[in-house]
């Protein structure tokens, strides 16, 4: 009875867009899949090993540096999303700016940076060896640990708690908080008992970007030494040359974060808060005087300085050292590279998740849709390198098929048509970050709710012509969001771009990686000052539009 | 407003999938030319190797390849100026090489796989991706030693894992075998990088195969509970932890010395000069070395650029410019080497088949993992 009902629901929502996000996630479903079936073979005689000295210790490690970043982050980057929206303090519109700017940097290359820089020969000690005089205790300086890469993660990762609390924030909040204010509750009431709860659903879609991130960095916990699950998946991988070991570890991790991907929808989907009013009203700013401005510019500079200037500048004074050997014409070539691969995959990818995000809206009780969306999240909870393989797969065996296709079209002999060419590498992007871009336009409908476009359809239009004509347009930020955010991501990615790339195709992340994994950091800064500035870019160009069209 | 948005994005995307099928295009055109070359006979593609002269702007050679130092790309840039032939590379981490070569199978069009480790090198010849390589020249370049003994691969460098000391504290005469590491007297004082380290799991694998299993793990245990810290960083890493006075002694390779040595970083030049190097277990078993080596793949389309690269790769030009780039051994005793290997001098190595290390890595990681070597 059950089924018939879905099915008839199924049936009732079936239109194009439908049609074109189911076709969409299943395209982007198959290399995932590959992966999740490597769970139900029989597993070889390795796994015993790794069941016994591998996996309980480096999930346990991966589940602590999950819950330690997503901890500081949701603390640093709620109460800047916070301070930034709500109130006006010196400096802040520059603040405002540049909190978004350490996701321009890769966070292994900032592992690098710090680890580095607070060596024996780094900066810090190495002043104060010749110029104070003192030669510190090396335990003060221990970044290569647990708690150096939470430190990490959370300042090169925070932005993501940040950037998606602060727009719902002021555009959405205005009218709880200021009844609340009018209402005479004090700062903390309001942020404890109105900010926080009714943003939840942003903190939490922040956050969770940030715990995938953590379980499948390899770049980080491997040089930090920490036994985390990815590097439990690269040790069986290249270490034990046991391919389906590793491909069963990653499938583990899969599931677990699908577990978590479905108890966060859980979470959101409980309450929603539509606004009463149709006027999307900004929130307004209250000054802040005497103490606490500087104590809330303090605060700013220090997190500026953490996770964006003092890694910056070490950069660049490595960049003069070595630019001579490293600079050279190929530059220019990369960073057409990582622009074109870039553009091309993002307007793929967020075509996909706008659609996909529409027709989930317009059903969102039915567990059909429910499962869609879901899976299509799925390629952002694989590391990298082991979602590649899933895509290479599937490739070669579609240019396998079509071999004589391409023959009989007079385009050679040659079988490797589209595993060789940068289509490859455009689809693994989309299949690895639609999520992001999903997760972004969802909340921007989460966030204008569904009775504006009910209202349209009451009113006789169809979903295409509602969609144009009144959702589009409010999700224009949204959509923008999730723009610059996935670009940031495809700039820095390293995984994917280094096994699907054709021929003599070198981006400024595969640059930047040839050294830094030769220990070569110096030379590495170059390219990672590159990545930084393309990503600091976007970010200038992302404000501007922000800025333009609110005038 | 809105239209103007809509017909933008339209626009994009149209854009962006006309310069995806130009991409693809192009490709194909390469594609083509580099196919075409070899002809599918050996044979026939002997003849064409004589035209080379004439036709070596088409010429090409496709190399899949985890050595990702610039003084590899010059090699090839030497050696395209000297032949006319073009090298293409697709750089990326060597076991994700194999299983690309792998699941290409009869299409790849990969000609060769250069990889540091000689593990490696033997996990992609027992997983078919390789063929002999059949020439004089190398046979001469490189001597038997640095070559698989079916000739799938051969060594194109070396580096030694040696044990370095802190000059201040630690006489070399204190020293003595990488076994010796594992005793009371360096409780405290041993450093080393994680055991996700090729260099470390290739070093255990050469004790299984010269003292066997049970010892290797032996040493393995002895080593983690003389660590002055929990394995972190790379190999420079450990260097700098022994002038900061963490540790005494570290298991590092030689390549990495001569990095520091030369390093833009006056810090880092200080510490490489307070650490010295000591080749360890010269009177029994040797140091260990790890090798680079190139392969010839199984399905190569352009099999005698190929050789010639391997050729000019392993001969006295190619190997000077190697070793004088990375601080690496030659292979070939022709090449020109730097000061700073001259001044290490001539040292006993590990006499082992290759092959043997790519079998006991499994192993190795496994007794690394039991032993808690992080």
């Amino acid at each position: 009875m059950y089924a018939s009902a879905a099915l008839r629901n199924l049936k009732r929502k079936l239109n194009g867009w439908m049609i074109i996000s189911v076709i969409g996630a299943f395209a982007a479903l198959i290399p995932s899949l590959y992966i999740l079936f490597g769970l139900f073979g029989a597993p070889n005689e390795n796994w015993a090993h790794i069941k016994q000295y591998v996996l309980l210790d480096s999930a346990l490690q991966s589940l602590w540096l999950v819950l330690g970043t997503g901890s500081f982050s949701v603390i640093i980057g709620v109460s800047l999303a916070w301070l930034t929206a709500a109130y006006d303090f010196p400096l802040r519109r520059f603040f405002h700016f540049v909190f978004v700017l350490p996701l321009a940097i890769p966070p292994y290359i900032a592992a690098y940076t710090y680890g580095a820089m607070l060596s024996y020969t780094g900066s810090v000690q190495a002043f104060m060896r010749n110029v104070l005089g003192v030669t510190p205790n090396q335990a003060y300086f221990d970044i290569m640990s647990m708690k150096g890469a939470i430190f990490v993660f959370t300042l090169f990762l925070f932005p993501y708690v940040y950037l998606i609390t602060k727009t719902f924030m002021e555009r959405q909040s205005a009218a709880f908080i200021e009844n609340a204010r009018l209402l005479g509750k004090g700062p903390l009431h309001v942020f404890f008992r109105i900010v926080l709860p009714i943003s939840k659903a942003a903190i939490i879609g922040g956050v969770s970007l940030v715990a995938f991130e953590v379980l499948n960095d390899f770049g980080v916990t491997k040089h930090f030494g920490i036994s985390s699950f990815t590097t439990a998946i690269f040790k069986t991988w290249f270490g034990m040359y046991d391919v389906d070991s590793a491909i069963r570890l990653a499938g583990l991790l899969m599931s677990f974060v699908i577990g978590l991907f479905i108890l966060e929808r859980l979470v959101r989907r409980r309450r929603a808060y539509h606004s009463s009013t149709s006027k999307l009203k900004p929130l307004t700013r209250r000054k802040l005087c005497g103490i606490p401005a500087w104590a809330a510019v303090a605060f700013s500079s220090i997190i500026f300085a953490l996770s964006f200037a003092i890694p910056v500048l070490q950069l660049i004074v490595w960049a003069t050292w070595t630019y001579r050997d490293v600079f050279n014409d190929k530059f220019a070539g990369m960073i057409g590279n990582t622009l074109l691969v870039a553009f091309v995959s993002i307007s793929l990818l967020m075509l996909l998740a706008v659609i996909v995000a529409n027709v989930s809206r317009a059903s969102k009780r039915s567990i059909f849709t429910l499962a869609l969306t879901k899976l299509i999240s799925m390629g952002y909870s694989i590391p990298g390198a082991v979602l590649s393989i899933g895509v290479l797969a599937v490739f070669i065996s579609i240019d396998e098929r079509l071999g004589g296709l391409y023959e009989r079209l007079g385009w050679g002999a040659n079988k490797l048509l589209l595993s060789m060419s940068l289509a490859m590498l455009v689809c693994a992007y989309v299949i690895r970050f639609l999520s992001v871009g999903y997760n972004a336009v969802e909340a921007g409908f989460d966030k204008i709710g569904n009775r504006y476009s009910e209202a349209s359809r009451m009113l006789g239009a169809g979903m295409t012509r509602t969609f144009f004509k009144v959702d589009l347009p409010m999700i224009k930020g949204a959509v923008l969001t999730g723009f610059i955010l996935t670009f940031m991501e495809i700039v820095k990615e390293l995984p994917l771009t280094l096994l699907l790339r054709p021929f003599n195709f070198e981006t400024l992340a595969t640059k930047a990686y040839q050294y830094a994994s030769d220990e070569q950091i110096h030379q590495a800064s170059v390219p990672a000052l590159f990545i930084i500035a393309v990503g600091a870019v976007s970010v200038f160009f992302y404000h501007w539009l922000g800025e333009r069209k609110s005038t | 407003m809105t239209k103007k948005y809509i017909v933008g994005i339209v626009l994009l995307t149209m854009m962006t999938v006309l310069v995806l099928a130009g991409c693809g295009a192009n490709n194909v055109g390469n594609d083509k030319g580099n196919a075409t070359t070899p002809a599918p006979a050996a044979d026939a593609a002997e003849e064409t190797a004589d035209t080379a002269q004439d036709t070596g702007k088409n010429q090409a050679v496709n190399v899949f390849t985890a050595r990702h130092y610039d003084v590899d790309s010059q090699l090839f840039d030497a050696f395209t100026k000297e032949t006319g032939i073009k090298v293409n590379e697709i750089k990326g981490t060597a076991e994700e090489l194999v299983e690309r070569l792998k699941r290409e199978g009869e299409s790849s069009e990969a000609d060769l796989f250069v990889t540091v480790d000689g593990g490696v090198l033997n996990y992609a010849k027992q997983n078919d991706v390789l063929q002999p390589i059949q020439s004089a020249t190398v046979d001469s370049n490189v001597p038997a030693e640095w070559r698989d003994k079916d000739n799938s691969w051969v060594g194109i460098a070396t580096r030694a894992r040696v044990i370095v000391y802190a000059k201040d504290r630690v006489k070399p005469e204190q020293l003595s075998t990488y076994e010796d590491l594992a005793s009371d007297k360096w409780k405290g004082k041993v450093l080393a990088r994680s055991s996700s380290s090729l260099y470390n799991q290739s070093l255990v694998a050469s004790f299984i195969e010269l003292n066997g299993e049970q010892q290797a793990e032996e040493w393995a245990k002895g080593v983690v509970s003389n660590f002055a810290r929990e394995p972190e960083g790379g190999d420079r890493d450990q260097a700098k932890a022994i002038v900061a006075g963490t540790g005494d002694v570290a298991i590092m390779n030689t390549y990495y010395v001569g990095q520091m040595l030369n390093s833009k970083d006056a810090e880092e030049v200080k510490v490489a000069e307070k650490i010295g190097v000591f080749f360890p277990n010269q009177d029994t078993t040797g140091t260990h070395l790890n090798i680079s080596g190139v392969g010839l793949t199984k399905h190569a389309k352009n099999k005698d650029n190929a050789i010639k690269l391997i050729e000019y790769m392993t001969g006295q030009a190619g190997q000077t410019l190697l070793t004088q780039g990375s601080f690496e051994f030659p292979v070939n005793e022709a090449a020109d080497i730097p000061e700073l290997l001259k001044g290490w001098g001539t040292f006993k190595t590990q006499q082992l088949d290759y092959a043997k290390l790519g079998e006991h890595n499994k192993i190795a990681v496994e007794l690394l993992n039991k032993a808690g070597w992080k």
